[in-house]
């Protein structure tokens, strides 16, 4: 990856007056870490970094940023934010756009050609979490850890993360600029955590859930991360009604855990970020795809494509499936 | 499941089909099972996901979601949202591992004294058939 050209690019955009500042990812404190930024000058831009390792969805904090009241006679600041996006990103933008949670003259995309990122625990179980600061970078087939002056060559299966598996979206489906060449689409793995728990029946899959569902703590980490919950007035905030208590117990667990999987269903874009955050290794991944590819087999619809569909649960089409009707 | 066993359902019906339909049953003095426990909500499209998973957390056994048929809809289209949602709840509530039998959901208009009897029977049968529902019940707590 040129990251001349993504510097470039970069400083180009911060130098414009329209333009706030720009989301993008730099290295983190210590080894696999790697941290957002906020650039707002050409200056900031050397901190810029494009790597394996850039596992987070920036989109998120588009929607972050706190709207107070202005003050009589002020304006607010119609700048432009920029954000650096990988492909699955991109199309949480699209979504974002398609839910006018955000417009799209309020905002630059700078896409990403992305060849898989990491799993950052998956390489810290396989190759030992150190403190120093290391480097992960694509090469060719595979990654190269660079960690004191040592080249490690790993392949790309060993360390490569489950969303970059199931890939069908590797270059940024929407974008102002692109920061290198798009990427070659790759054959897809099957989804074997899905299918697998297809194949059991009812009672077995609700074992398997009781089991992920007993674990969660409720940090609602899942939500926070997720470019797509962003709801000023989230349920499970809301205290009258209470649609869920905020115990911790398996009942309001689980019934946390369904909702928020439903509130995403025909949205999520499979960015694997609520996993990824999940402190209790929950597979939320699993039911968010699942959901995706009822979606998509049952009504033929792919969120995160099209900036002008319409949402998917608030349109309809008059042959929708009903043969689960009596 | 005890012999006596007796399901509780709790079932939303529209206002302007569904209900009319089970209230016709009832002048009709169409006989059908007691265990249903009517909500009447002012469309099948008014029926949040989260009502159908609150109500099993609150101690039904089953659910059903009743509405007007596609295109006779009072308010031309609620009946389409409601089909499209629930239809994925259904979905999403199979793959956690929510008997599918549990929940039902029907076009029930209000001439239809009949299928509303039907649509009960079976409703009741396929609950006692799954019997007690324990799944994530809310815990009770006497203070």
């Amino acid at each position: 990856m040129d990251l001349e050209q993504l510097r470039k690019t970069a400083a180009e955009v911060v130098a414009r007056d329209d333009v706030k500042y720009l989301i993008g990812w730099k290295k983190g404190s210590y080894g696999y870490r790697v941290a957002p930024v906020f650039v707002e000058d050409a200056a900031g831009v050397a901190e810029l970094i494009f790597s394996p390792l850039c596992t987070a969805n920036l989109a998120t904090y588009l929607t972050l940023v706190e709207k107070t009241p202005l003050p009589r006679g002020q304006e607010a600041d119609k700048r432009k934010v920029a954000v650096m996006v990988k492909g699955c990103d991109s199309r949480a933008v699209v979504q974002l756009l398609v839910e006018k949670g955000i417009h799209r003259e309020d905002v630059i995309v700078i896409g990403c050609p992305c060849p898989g990122v990491v799993d950052q625990s998956l390489l810290a179980e396989k190759y030992g979490d150190t403190k120093e600061l290391v480097e992960v970078k694509w090469n060719g087939d595979s990654f190269l850890l660079v960690r004191g002056g040592e080249e490690i060559k790993i392949p790309r299966d060993e360390v490569l993360a489950e969303k970059c598996r199931l890939c069908r979206f590797p270059n940024p489906v929407i974008s102002d600029h692109l920061i290198s060449d798009e990427v070659e689409k790759r054959d897809l793995a099957e989804d074997s955590g899905v299918s697998e728990l297809e194949a059991k029946d009812v009672d077995g899959r609700w074992e398997y859930w009781e089991e992920q569902f007993n674990k969660c703590i409720r940090c609602y980490s899942c939500r926070n991360v997720c470019p797509l919950c962003y709801c000023q007035d989230c349920i499970l905030d809301r205290l009258n009604p209470t649609w869920i208590n905020r115990a911790v117990n398996f009942s309001e667990n689980t019934a946390f855990n369904i909702s928020r999987a439903f509130h995403l269903a025909g949205r999520c874009i499979e960015c694997g970020e609520c996993e990824r955050v999940c402190p209790a290794n929950i597979p939320l991944g699993k039911i968010n795809r699942k959901m995706a590819r009822e979606v998509r087999e049952k009504y033929g619809f792919e969120p995160g494509l099209d900036p002008d569909a319409e949402p998917f649960q608030a349109s309809f089409k008059p042959d929708d499936p009903e043969d689960f009707i009596l | 499941m005890s012999d006596n066993y007796e399901p509780n359902i709790v079932a939303f019906l529209c206002n302007w089909c569904s209900y009319a339909g089970a209230d016709l049953a009832g002048t009709s003095r169409v006989q059908y099972p007691a265990n249903i426990q009517v909500i009447r909500v002012m469309c099948s499209g008014r029926v949040n996901p989260l009502y159908v998973m609150n109500a099993l957390q609150q101690g039904a056994d089953g659910v059903l979601v009743s509405g007007c048929h596609p295109g006779d809809c009072h308010y031309m289209e609620g009946n389409f949202h409601a089909r499209r949602r629930l239809g994925m709840l259904k979905d999403l509530m199979e793959f956690v591992g929510v008997d599918p039998k549990r929940f039902h959901m029907s076009w029930v208009s209000a001439s239809e004294g009949h299928k509303w009897k039907e649509v009960v029977e079976k409703t009741v049968e396929d609950a006692r058939e799954a019997g007690p529902y324990e799944g994530f019940r809310r815990r009770q707590i006497d203070w």
